[in-house]
C-alpha cells in the first residue's frame, strides 16, 4: 500500500511539474466552454443590416423606413444608393433595399411599383431567409392599402420546450471531449515511460507491473474527477447551467467515461516506440471524434453515409449520456445504449492493450 | 554454498536475431568480493547483467542469482538485490530525496534515504529535480538507486562511465564502503585502471565469451613476467628490429607509439639508448611500468580495449 501511494504520489507530481501538460488538462478545456459558450449565448437574437435607400422625393422610402423598422430583427440604415450597395459588398449589410421611382404606367394604375432589393449572395440567410419576408412586408402593405380584407390570420403561440440552450448542450459535450484527451493523451505518458526507459528502471525492482499500471489508472481518474469539477462549476457560475440529473449519475457517467477512453489511450499506446509518434496516432484517433461526435456541430446535419461513422465513436455515446444526465437533453440514443456501448469499447480495448503492450 | 557463491553462470547465450550478444559465458562470483565485468562496449556485459536481474530471458544455459533463477523468480531476486542500469530513465520532474524515496518504498528492507544520498554525496542536491542533475550526478543518483535495497549483492552496470576522474574516485569509495558492509558488487566497466584497482576478481570479455579470469594482479602475471617499456616513436615500423634487443619477449607498434614487454628492463634500455643514437630512430616520452590489464588484454585480443 504505501508502495502503491509513493507511485501515485510521484505521478502526480511528474505530471503536476510539467507545465504542457497541465494546460491541456485544466486550461484547454476551460478556454473551449468559455469561447464557445459565449460565441453560442449570442446566437438567441440575431440582427440583420438592413440598408435603404433614401431618395428626398420618393414617398415611398419613407413608408419602406417605417414598415422595415417594426420588424424587429432589421436594424434600419438609410443613406444614398451608392453608399449603401458599397456597404452591402463591405458584408455590413444583408439587404439594401431601393423602392424605384414610379414610372408613368405605373402612375397610370397600369404596372406595379418596383421594390429593388439587393443582397449579399455568400451570406445564404439573406436569400433563404430575408427575401421572403421583406416579400411579406411588402403584401402587407399591399393589402392594407388596397384595403382588401385578411383571409387568414396566423396566431403564433410559443409551447414551452425543455428549455435546453446551446451552452447547455456544448458544456456535456466538451466535459466528454476533455475526458476523451485525458484519457487518451495520457496514456501516452506510458509511451514516453518506455520510451525514456523508466519503465526499464522500475522493472529492475520488485514493482509489480500490474501496480504501476494501476497507480497511473488511479491518477488518470482523479485528474478527470478535478476536470469535471472544473467544468461543472465554470458552466454554473459563468454559464448558469445547472446540473439536472443526480450526482452519482454524473460520477458513474465521468468514471465510466475515463475508464473507456483510458483503455482506449493504452490500447493505442501498445503500438508506437515514440511519443511524437504516439501523438501522430492519438491525433488521427481524437479528431475525427472531436468533430463527428456532435459535440459541436448536431448529429443532424452530418450527411448520411458518416452516420455509421458516428454511430461507431464511443465519443458520440459519452456526450449524449452526459447530456441526458446533466441537461435532461433528448436523447439521441438511449442510457442503455450509451453504457453498454463504452463499456464495449472499454472492454475490448482492455483486451487489445493487454495483449500488444510491451514494456520496453 | 550460497555463502560461497552470488552469482553462478555456466553456458550463457543469447541472441538478437543473427547478433550474438553473449556466447556461452561461465561465471562465478563469490560472495564478499568486488566482481568486476571487463571488457569492450558490445562485448555482452550489459545483456549479461540484464539477464542476471531477470530483465531479459536467456536463450541457453544456467544462471543462479542468490541461489535462484531470475528467469522464474525474478520479482523475488529483484527484492534481494540492488540494480543500477546503464541505459535507464527516472521521472524528469521528481527531486533526488523523492525518486529515492519512491524506490525505497519497493523493498521491505530500506536504508534510510538520506543516508544513501549522503553516501554518493548528492545531500547538496537532494531537492533539485532530476532533469537538472550533471552526467555525473545522474550516474550517482542510479547508483543510490541501487544501494536503498540493503540488499546481498548489487549489480552496477557501467558505473562511471562519462564521469571525470575526481568523481569516478569518489565513487570507487562508494563502492568499496558497499563491500567494507559484506555485500557483494557485481560491476561492469570498460576502464582497465578501475577493474585493476577496485576488483578482487576479473573476467575479461570480448564477444560474448571470458578470455580469461582472475584476479587482477594473477592475470596479470600469469599473461606478463615482463614489464613494459613506452615510448614514441612515428618513424620506424621494424618491429623485428626491436624483438631482437636483449631482454624483450614482444614489441607492439602503433601508428606513433610503440611498447616493448621485456624481462630485463636495464639491458632493454641500453640497447633501446644506442639504437636511437646510432640510427634513424627517435626515440622520446620513455615510461617503463609493469605490465596492466590493458596489455592482457592486448595480447589476448590483438586489440586495445577501446577502439
Amino acid at each position: 500500500m504505501r508502495t502503491f501511494w509513493q507511485l501515485v504520489l510521484a505521478n502526480a507530481r511528474d505530471i503536476g511539474r510539467d507545465k504542457m501538460s497541465l494546460f491541456w488538462f485544466l486550461a484547454f478545456p476551460v478556454l473551449f466552454i468559455l469561447l464557445f459558450g459565449f460565441i453560442f449565448s449570442n446566437e438567441g437574437t440575431p440582427t440583420y443590416d438592413v440598408g435603404i435607400v433614401y431618395n428626398s422625393g420618393n414617398p415611398l422610402a419613407d413608408g419602406l423606413v417605417k414598415g422595415v423598422s417594426a420588424v424587429p430583427v432589421f436594424k434600419v440604415h438609410t443613406g444614398d444608393r451608392e453608399g449603401e450597395l458599397q456597404a452591402l459588398k463591405k458584408g455590413k449589410r444583408s439587404l439594401v433595399v431601393e423602392a424605384l421611382s414610379p414610372s408613368f404606367a405605373t402612375m397610370a394604375g397600369g404596372d406595379p411599383l418596383k421594390v429593388q432589393v439587393y443582397y449579399n449572395e455568400t451570406q445564404p440567410t439573406a436569400r433563404q431567409v430575408l427575401l421572403p419576408v421583406m416579400e411579406q412586408l411588402l403584401s402587407e402593405a399591399e393589402r392594407r392599402m388596397t384595403g382588401r380584407p385578411k383571409v387568414f390570420d396566423l396566431v403564433a403561440e410559443p409551447v414551452q420546450s425543455s428549455d435546453l440552450r446551446m451552452v447547455d448542450f456544448l458544456l456535456a459535450g466538451i466535459l466528454a471531449m476533455a475526458l476523451m484527451q485525458l484519457g487518451l493523451f495520457g496514456a501516452m505518458r506510458a509511451v514516453s515511460l518506455r520510451e525514456q526507459k523508466i519503465l526499464k528502471s522500475l522493472g529492475a525492482t520488485p514493482l509489480r507491473r500490474s501496480l504501476l499500471l494501476v497507480s497511473e489508472v488511479v491518477v488518470r481518474i482523479g485528474m478527470a474527477l478535478i476536470q469535471t469539477f472544473l467544468i461543472v462549476l465554470i458552466g454554473y457560475a459563468v454559464f448558469h447551467v445547472k446540473i439536472l440529473g443526480s450526482w452519482l449519475a454524473l460520477l458513474g457517467a465521468v468514471l465510466l467515461g475515463a475508464l473507456t477512453f483510458v483503455s482506449m489511450g493504452y490500447m493505442l499506446a501498445a503500438f508506437p516506440r515514440t511519443e511524437e509518434a504516439g501523438i501522430g496516432l492519438v491525433q488521427m484517433v481524437q479528431f475525427p471524434m472531436m468533430f463527428l461526435s456532435g459535440i459541436f456541430f448536431p448529429v443532424e446535419i452530418m450527411p448520411s453515409f458518416l452516420r455509421p461513422v458516428v454511430n461507431a465513436m464511443p465519443l458520440s455515446y459519452l456526450a449524449d449520456l452526459l447530456r441526458q444526465i446533466m441537461v435532461a437533453a433528448p436523447p439521441e440514443y438511449s442510457i442503455a445504449t450509451d453504457i453498454a456501448v463504452l463499456g464495449g469499447w472499454a472492454m475490448a480495448s482492455f483486451v487489445v492493450a493487454a495483449r500488444f503492450w510491451r514494456w520496453e | 554454498m550460497r555463502r560461497m557463491d552470488a552469482v553462478t553462470v555456466s553456458g550463457l547465450r543469447k541472441t538478437y536475431g543473427k547478433t550474438v550478444a553473449v556466447d556461452g559465458l561461465d561465471l562465478r562470483v563469490k560472495a564478499g568480493q568486488v566482481f568486476g565485468m571487463l571488457g569492450p562496449n558490445g562485448a555482452g556485459k550489459t545483456t549479461t547483467v540484464e539477464i542476471l536481474v531477470g530483465l531479459r530471458t536467456r536463450d541457453a544455459g544456467e544462471v543462479s542469482v542468490l541461489g535462484m533463477d531470475p528467469a522464474r523468480e525474478g520479482r523475488e531476486v529483484r527484492s534481494r538485490i540492488g540494480v543500477q542500469l546503464q541505459a535507464r530513465g527516472l521521472y524528469p520532474r521528481l527531486t533526488v530525496k523523492e525518486i529515492v524515496t519512491l524506490f525505497a518504498s519497493f523493498y521491505d528492507r530500506a536504508l534510510p534515504v538520506d543516508e544513501v544520498i549522503e553516501q554518493v554525496g548528492l545531500t547538496a542536491k537532494a531537492r533539485t529535480v532530476v532533469r537538472a542533475l550533471s552526467g555525473g550526478q545522474a550516474q550517482r543518483l542510479g547508483v543510490a538507486l541501487a544501494m536503498i535495497n540493503d540488499a546481498d549483492l548489487v549489480f552496477l552496470d557501467e558505473p562511471t562511465t562519462g564521469l571525470d576522474p575526481q568523481a569516478r574516485r569518489g565513487l570507487w569509495d562508494v563502492i568499496r564502503g558497499i563491500r567494507s558492509r559484506g555485500k557483494t558488487v557485481f560491476l561492469t566497466t570498460h576502464y582497465m585502471d578501475e577493474a585493476e584497482r577496485l576488483c578482487d576478481n576479473v573476467a575479461v570479455v570480448d564477444h560474448g565469451k571470458i578470455i580469461a579470469f582472475g584476479s587482477p594482479s594473477d592475470l596479470i602475471s600469469e599473461h606478463f613476467e615482463e614489464q613494459a617499456i613506452e615510448f614514441s616513436n612515428s618513424v620506424s615500423r621494424d618491429r623485428e628490429k626491436f624483438e631482437k634487443l636483449p631482454g624483450v619477449t614482444r614489441a607492439r607498434l602503433s601508428e606513433n607509439a610503440a611498447t616493448l614487454y621485456t624481462r630485463d628492463v636495464p639491458a632493454t634500455m641500453t640497447a633501446l639508448m644506442q639504437l636511437a643514437t646510432g640510427d634513424d630512430i627517435h626515440i622520446d616520452d620513455v615510461v617503463v611500468r609493469r605490465a596492466t590489464l590493458e596489455d592482457v588484454f592486448l595480447k589476448l585480443t590483438g586489440r586495445r580495449i577501446r577502439e
